[in-house]
Formats: C-alpha cells, structure tokens, sequence
C-alpha cells in the first residue's frame, strides 16, 4: 500500500470518527488492476476501502451535485482539476464552502482506466494507453488550488509543448477543412450525453438538451443535431470550463471535446482575459461570460 | 462441412453486397461497429480477427434514428406522405453470439406478444445472420453467465467456425441454406474440427436472481449502487440488447416526418410526463430500471435475460459501474432489509 493511500484513508477515518463530515468522496479499487472508481464512504470502518492510485482519474467534484439539495458535511478528496471543478461550483453558487472539507493532493498524472480496460477487452477503439492519460498530457495546474488539508508533493506542470498548438492547428484550416474536420468528429456522436453529465461546469438543474417545450436541439442522430449540440455544449462551458478533461476521457467514441474547450479558453482569455478559469475562490467572482462590464469587446458582434 | 477460406472473404463480401447490405465489423479509427461493406471500404478495416465491435450490431434492425412516415398538413387537414419501413435485403457477417442472442431478444419484444412493430419486421425479416462461434472470450466477457452457448451463436442463419487459415461454415436454418446455395462456388468442402469450450475469465451467477429482483424494489442497495453511475447513456447505446426509443417530429412549415430515435432510461427526459410530473426523480431510479428490466422484468416476460455478457458497458463506463459486480452484490444482500 502506498504511503498515500494511507494517509487517505487516515483521514477519511479521522474525518468520519469525529463526525466532521456525513460522507467521503474517494476512490476504491474495481474489479482489475487498472480499475480504480469513485467511493462514497459513510463509515469510519469502510475508509480501509480508500486508495489513491495512478488509475484516479476522476473528477469528484461532479459527484457534488448529487448532494447540492442536502445539508450533508463532505470530505472530498481533490487532485488539481477536481479542486478548480469544486471552486466552480462555489463560484456558480450551487454549494457552499462551508458544508466541504477538501484535502487537496498534488496530481503525478493519472493513468486512463477506461483506455486500459478497452486495450484489454479486444474491442476495437482507441486505446491510447501509453503513460499518462491523454488528459492529464494536456494539464497546467497539477497542484490543487483550493484545499483545507494538503497531501502528496507539489507537481510540475505535465504538459510538454504548447497548450494552444492543437487548436491553432485548426484556426489554420480553410474553412472546408475545417468543416469537414468537424463534421468527421461530430457525425460519429451516439448522444449519450456523457460529456454533459461528467461535466462539473454542467450544473443546470434543467438542461437545455432536456427541453421539450420547446424542444431546442433536435433528438436525430445526424450532423445537423448533433453539432447544434456540441456548439451549444461548447459555448456553454465557455470561460467556465476547468480544464480537467472528463468529457473527452469519457466520449466513448472519441470526439475531442477538449480541443473546442480549449479553443474557447483561449479565445475568453484573449477577450475577455487575462483569464484563467477557477483557479482561486474570491468572493463575489464571476466568469467573464457571467458578468456585463460597458467595456467588454464587441467587435465580433 | 462447408468451409471458406479466408482469402475469400472479400469476393464473398462483394457478392452479397450485390443483392443486400452487407454489415461487417469495421475498425473505424477511434471506434468500430457493424457498418456497410462497400466498394469504397478497405479490407485492412474489416475486424474479423478482433473480439467485437465497440459499437453492437443491433442498429441493424434498430438504427439510431429511423423516419417512420412523412406528411403534410393543410389548414386542419394532415395527410401521410409515405410510410418509411425500410425492407430491403441485409446481411451480418460475423457477429458473436452475445450479439446475435441479443437479436433474439429484440425479436421478443418487438415481433411478439400481440404486438409487431411494422419497422422492426420489415428489417427483420429480410436480414440473414452470419453468426461466428466464439472460442476465445475477452476478460469481460460473461455471456455464458447469461445463458449464451459461444460456440453455438442463438438465432444465426449460418455458423462460422474460426480454423486459423479457413472457416468452418455451417448452414443452420433454410435461409442459411439458401445463403449457402448462392456462395457455392466460394465454398469449400471438407470436415474442420469445431473450437471447444472457452475458458471464461469472469463468471457470475444469476440462478435465482430474477425471483429475488421481484422482492428488491425498494431495496436501499440500489442508492449504494447507482452512487457511481452519473446516469449518461453509454452503455444503454453500446448495448445489444437495450432498445428503448422515443417518438418525435420534425416540421418545416407545411412538411414534416415522424422519426424514432434510441433513448435511455438514463435520461431524467425518458419519464417525464406531459403534466410536468416525472416518476424517476432520481438517479438511483433511473439505474434500478435498467437493472430491474435487464435481469427481472424481461425475464418475467420472455422467460429470457436482457444482458447477453458481451461486456462492452463494462470496459466502457467511465466511472466503472460494472454489471458483474451489481449482480454479485443484489445476490450478497438480505432482501428483507430495509
């Protein structure tokens, strides 16, 4: 067992006994080595279920909706996305500081179980396996930004080379290109709406995609639909999204969804910026896309 | 036996393709499924040597998104244009036998009971199933947990035995026959040994489960189970078996068609009511009906399970809910607590 599973569990433990907290968010082991899966602890006896291991990749601090409407007190562990994706949710008013008791761990790079178990199933798909996920290939803020307790080592950054390049990649492309590029990704979406519900920036009570009446975005799996949903899915996390890719890690059919996040990353940053979302909690803040200043640019209108 | 050998697998392909659409499993970069075998398709694509498809073959009979008639209004008047029920010829070539099982499955529910739907025969009854025996299933596979013979793929017109250079090739209904018939000359004629039983990496017992389920309804295991699921609609889309789907309309001013398209009961969407009211508010009741109807309610009413074990919403939940598991821990728990 690594020292920092011990700690986790420690503290969960610790957490739990003094009654701090109703419930942990951790991971547990699955039922293969490469599967790690997210752990809601109740009892100070089952915290001997907690690890922290190369396979815990996901965000957490999506799981926190699940409780938005309760008073329940919540011990989450948080890597350096998960803590942007909690600050998020403060930031969004959809919970209160008070009711959480964060432990942050400075994030080595996590490893993709879903990728490893599809390697291993013979199922033909992308099984990008190599070293770290192809998320955490892409992360600046490894370090939690927001934290009661601090576990693990400060880390550097895992990108190497530029954040930007993929998405200048595409801004190059004529504009044939790049529709076709875009119709290529977007014609194989099954709609399952697995980059919706992952999301911690998708924290609508009603979604718009559930909208009957009227009924926004068209249920046909076709391109027309389906990139209606994506620019809209897109622009709606724009200056919102924290980076931490769980909506590519989950797309089942390989969309890149981070690369229009990031294209609207650095395009609120341009506009708007500098900004980068979430990476500290201050009273009052709002993205940029939240508020209204007589000085924001309009010359794209 | 018939045999074809596998350097022949392309004219036969060709062949079929002249009168049907013929379905393969196709690696299609970061994905795979059964699509349409075509001039314009590589034979570097075809998958024929890896365990299955990501995507399953069901979109077959049961495509994502179907039209179903179009029409046009006048004033009070709606008058339908032309009815959509697509009948023509279709084949699929080299599906296992979780898929074909689950096959078998859409049969009942929507071919049986007193009920046919028009669009699902239409697709059914002109489609011919090339099943392949399965004698090497992949670490999450469990479909004989599920009351699947691997080798012997349920509901297939003709039956492909795998023997490294050529396959066994087995007639086993009169349409496999006639199938057989037309390929003549690309057939071979000689006796294969058949795969022998496969070794199953994961097992799981489901005697007596679906009489248990029939108690658990309000079981307060399925909070603790759903806990994980963030209710998207993965595996309800990668599974064969799984075939729910919603009803809805596109107009342009006096135009317009009725289509059918999947849904899942992941989708809070599925059970809302036009009054407002939605009877699965939650997530973990959303995930007890796709568990109860799987394991329970179909059962009860086909006498047969709605999981076939071909294991793709395993590998594929991005947050490891696992069906092996669920299974294992409805068994463990006191059905009378709650």
């Amino acid at each position: 067992m690594s020292e920092l599973t011990a700690r986790v569990r420690e503290i969960a433990k610790r957490l739990l006994d003094n009654q701090q907290v109703d419930v942990v968010f951790g991971w547990e082991k699955g039922t293969e080595p490469f599967s790690s899966t997210p752990v809601f602890i109740r009892r100070p006896e089952e915290a001997e279920r907690l690890v922290f291991d190369e396979f815990c990749i996901h965000n957490l601090s999506t799981y926190l909706l699940d409780y938005r409407d309760g008073s329940e007190k919540i011990g989450i562990f948080v890597k350096g996305c998960d803590s942007r994706g909690v600050v998020r949710l403060l930031e969004d008013e959809q919970f209160t500081r008070e009711r959480l008791y964060i432990i942050g761990i400075g994030c080595p790079g996590m490893k993709d179980p879903v990728a490893h178990a599809l390697a291993a199933s013979g199922l033909d798909g992308n099984q990008d396996t190599a070293g770290l996920s192809a998320k955490c290939r892409q992360c600046v803020h490894p370090n939690p930004v927001l934290y009661d307790e601090l576990l693990g080592v400060q880390q550097e950054p895992h990108l190497r080379g530029e954040r930007f390049a993929e998405v200048k990649q595409i801004e190059a492309m004529s504009t044939a290109e790049r529709y076709q590029f875009f119709a290529d990704i977007f014609s194989r979406c099954i709609r399952c709406y697995a980059c919706r519900n992952i999301c911690v920036a998708c924290n609508c009570r009603r979604c718009i995609f559930e909208e009957t009446r009227p009924q926004w975005v068209g249920r046909e799996t076709n391109l027309a639909d389906n990139m209606m949903y994506h620019v809209i899915r897109t622009m709606h996390v724009a200056g919102r999204c924290v980076e931490c890719g769980e909506c590519e890690r989950a797309c089942p059919v390989g969309i890149p969804l981070m690369l229009l996040n990031r294209k609207l990353i650095k395009d609120v940053n341009q506009l708007f910026g500098p900004y980068e979302a979430a990476l500290s909690l201050e009273e009052g803040a709002k993205p940029p896309l939240s508020r209204y200043r007589t000085d924001d640019p309009d010359n794209f209108l | 036996m018939k045999t074809l050998a596998k350097t022949k697998i392309e004219a036969v392909l060709n062949q079929l393709a002249e009168k049907a659409e013929v379905y393969v499993p196709l690696k299609q970069g970061a994905i795979s499924s059964f699509g349409v075998w075509s001039a314009a398709v590589s034979g570097e694509n075809l998958a024929l040597e890896s365990l299955n498809t990501l995507m399953s073959p069901k979109s077959v009979v049961l495509p994502q998104t179907e039209k179903m008639y179009t029409f046009a209004t006048s004033g009070q008047q709606a008058e339908v244009k032309e009815v959509c029920a697509d009948s023509g010829e279709r084949v699929i070539f080299g599906a296992r036998a979780c898929d074909t099982k689950s096959l078998n499955v859409l049969d009942e529910v929507f071919l049986t009971r007193g009920y046919e739907d028009a669009f699902y025969k239409a697709r059914r009854e002109k489609l011919t199933v090339i099943g392949r025996a399965c004698a090497q299933p992949g670490p999450h596979c469990f479909c004989s947990s599920m009351g699947v013979d691997p080798l012997e793929p349920a509901g297939a017109d003709v039956i492909l035995y795998d023997a490294g250079e050529e396959f066994g090739w087995e007639p086993v209904t009169e349409r496999g026959q006639a199938l057989t018939n037309q390929l003549n000359e690309f057939l071979g004629d000689r006796e294969l040994p058949k795969p022998s039983a496969a070794e199953f990496r994961t097992r799981v017992d489901i005697e007596g489960l679906p009489e248990k389920l029939n108690r658990m309804f309000a079981h307060p295991v399925w909070e603790e189970l759903a806990a994980k699921c963030m209710n998207c609609g993965i595996c309800t889309y990668l599974c064969p078996g799984c075939y729910c789907f919603d009803i809805q309309v596109k107009t342009r001013g006096q135009e317009g068609y009725r289509f059918r398209c999947w849904d899942s009961c992941m989708y809070p969407e599925y059970t809302q009511m036009a009054g407002g009211h939605n009877p699965r508010q939650s997530k973990h009741e959303r995930f007890r009906n796709r568990f109860l109807h799987k394991l329970e309610f179909i059962h009860e009413r086909y006498g047969t399970l709605g999981c076939t074990g071909c294991g793709r919403c395993v590998v594929m939940c991005p947050n490891g809910v696992n069906i092996v598991s669920i299974i294992n821990r409805l068994r463990e728990v006191d059905v009378d607590v709650r």
